[in-house]
This record gives C-alpha cells, structure tokens and sequence, in this order.
C-alpha cells in the first residue's frame, strides 16, 4: 500500500513539520508554507540558509541538515504538494491599506501576488503575515541576501516604508488566495 | 477464530459471574467495558503505543498517516495534553495552563483507537502489553514512557515524596507550584532545585530560575530565589542564561550543590557544599530516570535509569519489536526535548511501517528547536542538527541565538502552534 509518506522526499522531509506544517502546510505565523513552493527556490533558500546569507539560527543547523540528506529529493515532495494559504487571520483594514500600498511590489510579485518562477521571483500569496514581516524587515536592514544587485532596489524601497505599511504589506498578502 | 484457552475461559467466566452477582447482565452482551482477557481482539497489523505525550502521540499519528491499513492502540491514562514546553511561563503568570491543554480527537481523526488506560507491564514473548487484568496484543510496540523521579536519591522525602512540588510534569503540579510563589510573602525565599544531568528539558530550569526571578522582580521586590544546582555550571544555553540571571538581583545561582539532606519539617535544604537554605517554597526537581514501565519490564540497560536504543529504527537494544522513543532513550547526542521526541515520533513510525511492510528503514536523524524564555517577553534558542554516520545519529551543529529577543519569543510561538499541531493535529 502506497502511502503519502512512501518515497524518501517525503521521509527525508518528516523533520521539517515540527515548524512547517505536514506537508509543508504551517499553520503558524512566523513559519513559511512551503508546500507548492518552487523547487529552484527552496534549494535557493537552503543554499542561502547554510552560508549565512539568510541569517536565522533556526534555519542554519536545518539548511545543512537538507543538504546532508539530500535537498533536491526534499524540494521535489514540498513542490509537489498543494499548497493552501495561511490560516492566520489577518485585519481587513490592514488588508486593505497594504492592497493600496502594493503598488511598486506588483512589478515583480504580479497582480495576483504569486511571483514569477523563471526569475526566482517567490509566491507570496496566503504565506503567513508574520513571515513576510520578518523578511521584509531583513531585506530593509540588509541581513538577507546583502550585497545582491538585484535585490537594491527592494531594499531601498523596504527603507522608504515606515514599519506599519510593512506589516499592512504582510497582511495584504496573506490575505490572497 | 481465537482460540480461547482453558484458563482464559475460566478467567472469562469467573469475571461474568462476578458483573452478574452484581446484576448487570448487559455484561453479557458486550455493554460494559471489558477489563479481563484480550481487550480489543486483533484482526490486522496493529502498533500498541505506550505515552501520548510529545513522542508516542507523534508517533501513533505517524503512523497511521504512513500506513492507515495498519490498527493503532495508544494507551495513556490522562485525558488531556498539557504541554511542558511553555509550562515555566504559567510560573510568572505570563501564561496561563489552559492554553497548554489539548485533546486527542485530532488523533482519534487519524483513526488512533486512545485508551485511557495506563499500561501495566510489557510481555515481549506474548507480544501483549498488560493493562490491570486485561491485555491488548501487539505487533510492534512503541514505549514513550517519558520519565519518573529517583526519590531514592533525595535524602530525607522518603514517605513525603506526595509532598513535593516538582512541577516537571506539565499539569496539576504546575498550578500549585504557581499558586505558592503567588502566595508567598514579600521578602520570603524561593528555592528551586536542579537535578543531576541527565534529566528531562536541559534548558528548563534555568528558564524556570529566570520566571520566577521576573515574578518576584515584578511583583515582590523584597522577595528572592535560590537556586541549588548539582551540575558545576549551567547545563544548556550557559552564556545566554548567564547574561540573562544578571538581570535578576534577587537570583541567587549556586553551582555544584548538590542536595545533601532536605527537612520538610523545618522548611531547610542542606546542599553537600556551602550554606544550609531555609525556604518558604520549595521546588524541588528530583533526579531522573526513563518512566516506570520501562524500568519494571528490563527496557533500561545496565544504569537502571535509560533505554538503549538502535539509531536508526529506535528499537530496543533489549527487546525485539519493541521500539523506545522520547525522554526515556540514551545514547543519541541528543538532548531529552520535546522537539527531539516528536522527531522520534516520526522516523520511529516510519520505521515501524516499513518493517511491518517488510522493507529496511530509512536513515533519518531527529533535529532540536528548543527556545527558553528569561523574561515576559523575551527568549533565546538553540538548534541542533543530526546527520547519520555508520548508523548512528551524529551532531552535524549547534547554533545559538545571539542575544536575547523579542523576535525570537515570537519565533517561539510559531514553534509551538506547529509542532501541537504536527503531534496531535
């Protein structure tokens, strides 16, 4: 009988739920969704995680541990997996102002929040609010990726948003579907 | 068909006849719950777990989700969950136990049969674990026994051991260890204990010093805490608690003081080196071993107090088809967390599911994600990831927080809304 932990992506990735979720569905705030995510940029994030580029003392150790195991078995289960949003319930007023305020991320994230893979650009549609803050807050201080040219303009646009639209961001994000 | 025995039919009988002096014929008709002989024939595969805390409620969902064709029996006598991990926070008031309680209908979902019962004694050669008269067979047992208190070792509790709050069981315990520290007077003594490693949650008694320290701070600035430690120094996080207990003025950190001789009736601890303490509370965390069935059914190796297991499979060194997970186990360079019990749960579960479906298990390793509070809103964390190497788990790293913060207590909350979720969801 073939079950849905049958195949070693799924086993090698049985570590992983304590924070992300079975199936890579987190049901926490400050937990991304892995679940559907693209497999380019899973191995991305491991890659980046590992090096320090992503700074999380967390995500450090279990970066390296992916890549003893074998990363690309465990970006392939996670990828194949459907993903559902977060089931964080965000302030529709939030919402609402972050909707208003999206106005430069559409250029790269797409009207309908969910990236474009051939640039490694992410889905942020239903991740989790509090996620999303913490990246963005990152991003501003230049902690994640720093130095990556194709990441300066973003950065300088997190520094011109005071810390209330980037949570108003966060929630408008969530929030699609 | 089973076949019945003659002294199971004899011992059948005798029950029927006893329920029928007292009229209750619905006995017969299989109303009333059966409590002697085979409590729930067996007509699959089935997975018999002892413990639904972090480990075996991890493990018995695991299961099911690997191989719902094989039947689960999870044998734990206390109706809710309440979790360790947090329960220091209910100490300071900066939680309450209540959002630490859960139930198990998440794992009744998943199809787990939940007996309320606790486990009396492990039959290896029968494949059959005793509850009270009755038993319940098995194919692979999972023991999650977390573990028990060596009073033996605490001079001068024989007898009184009731007496003692311990509060190292999340639950009734930690209600009244809370209750006394609120009641205690402005300007009396805490004292808190801590054990000789090893012993459950490295981290949490010193997260516990730094709650009770903050309450007493905040609440009753005359009042102070003493804590005697029978390590030489901090056991886990030892810089970032350090760093942490310099806020704290009223704790008074004793390394290396061992319990010599505790007198309840003159409310005084006696540690082996330095001063006699007298106390208005005391919290005393005894010395440790693998929970009680484990030890009564030979599963601890040559110490008496922990569980010998195969690194990648978690059965026993001791017993065939008997797996050990959680707090209980020793040998892995692992710490006794809760985190590390439900990553147990797991590849212990998929290594039950592929034996019984006659493959080899897998190599996986457990990882540690274990934050520790110092204040009411502040937290610091280590992780710990395991790779496999000739069979056994090894550390690949550790990795701390840097300093105390907020973003990490928030971190910590994430943790844990998932991981209730990955144990009993």
């Amino acid at each position: 009988v073939a079950g849905p932990l049958d195949g070693p992506g799924a086993q090698k990735a049985l570590v992983c739920s304590a924070c992300h979720g079975f199936g890579g569905q987190s049901p926490s705030d400050t937990m991304p969704i892995l679940a559907g995510m693209l497999p380019a940029y899973f191995k991305k994030a491991i890659s980046d995680y590992a090096s320090g580029r992503r700074p999380s003392p967390e995500m450090e150790p279990y970066a390296k541990m992916a890549l003893q195991f074998g990363v690309d078995e465990i970006a392939a289960y996670f990828a194949a997996q459907t993903r559902r949003p977060t089931p964080i319930r965000v302030d529709a007023a939030a919402a609402e102002r972050g909707r208003a305020a999206s106005a430069q991320c559409v250029l790269c994230h797409g009207r309908d929040g969910k990236g474009d893979p051939a640039k490694l650009i992410p889905d942020l549609a239903g991740q989790p609010p509090g996620y999303l803050r913490s990246q963005m807050l990152l991003f501003r201080q230049d902690l994640r990726s720093p130095g990556d040219e194709t990441l300066k303009a973003l950065k300088a646009l997190m520094r011109t948003l005071p810390e209330e639209t980037l949570a108003d961001l966060a929630a408008y994000y969530a929030s699609l579907r | 068909m089973k076949r019945v025995t003659r002294r199971e039919f004899l011992r059948t009988s005798a029950a029927t006849a006893g329920l029928g002096a007292l009229g209750s014929i619905g006995a017969l008709a299989g109303c009333a719950p059966v409590t002697k002989g085979d409590l729930a024939p067996k007509s699959g595969r089935r997975v018999v777990v002892i413990g639904g805390g972090w480990g075996g409620a991890t493990a018995a969902k695991y299961v099911r989700l690997s191989d719902p064709t094989i039947e689960v029996i999870l044998l734990e006598p206390n109706r809710s969950f309440v979790s360790c991990p947090f329960s220091n926070l209910v100490l300071s008031g900066v939680e309450s136990i209540g959002s630490l309680t859960h139930g198990y209908e998440g794992l009744r979902r998943h199809g787990v049969r939940i007996r309320h019962e606790a486990a009396t004694a492990i039959e290896p050669d029968r494949s059959r674990v005793r509850i009270r008269d009755g038993y319940v067979e098995y194919d692979r047992l999972v023991v999650a026994p977390g573990v028990d208190f060596v009073w033996e070792q605490v001079d001068g509790v024989a007898g009184r051991e009731g007496e003692i709050v311990h509060a190292w069981k999340a639950g009734p315990q930690t209600v009244e260890l809370a209750r006394r520290i609120q009641a205690l007077p402005d300007g009396g003594t805490v004292l808190m204990t801590v054990p000789p490693v090893a012993y459950r949650c490295p981290p949490g008694p010193y997260e516990r010093a730094c709650q009770i320290a903050w309450y007493l701070k905040t609440r009753k600035p005359r009042a102070r805490l003493v804590v005697l430690d029978a390590n030489n120094d901090v056991v886990s996080k030892t810089g970032l608690f350090k760093a942490a207990f310099r806020e704290y003025p009223n704790l008074e950190y004793r390394p290396t003081s061992r319990l010599e001789r505790v007198d309840l009736a003159a409310r005084e601890v006696t540690p082996v080196i330095g001063d006699r303490v007298r106390y208005d509370v005391l919290n005393l965390i005894p010395p440790q071993r693998a929970g009680q069935i484990a030890v009564q059914s030979e599963l601890v190796g040559a110490d008496r107090r922990w569980c010998e297991v195969n690194h990648l499979t978690y059965e026993s060194v001791k017993q065939r088809n008997v797996h050990v997970i959680g707090d209980a186990t020793i040998g892995l360079p692992v710490p006794k967390s809760g985190n590390v019990a439900n990553a147990m749960g797991k590849i212990c579960a998929t290594a039950v599911v592929q034996a019984l479906n006659g493959k080899e298990p897998p190599a996986l390793a457990p990882g540690n994600t274990c934050y520790s509070w110092v204040n009411d809103r502040e937290a610091i964390a280590v992780v710990n990831a395991y790779k496999v190497e000739n069979g056994k788990v090894v550390q690949i790293e550790q990795k701390l927080t840097p300093r105390a913060a907020a973003s990490v207590a928030q971190n910590s909350i994430g943790w844990r809304t998932s991981i209730w979720s990955d144990i009993l969801g």
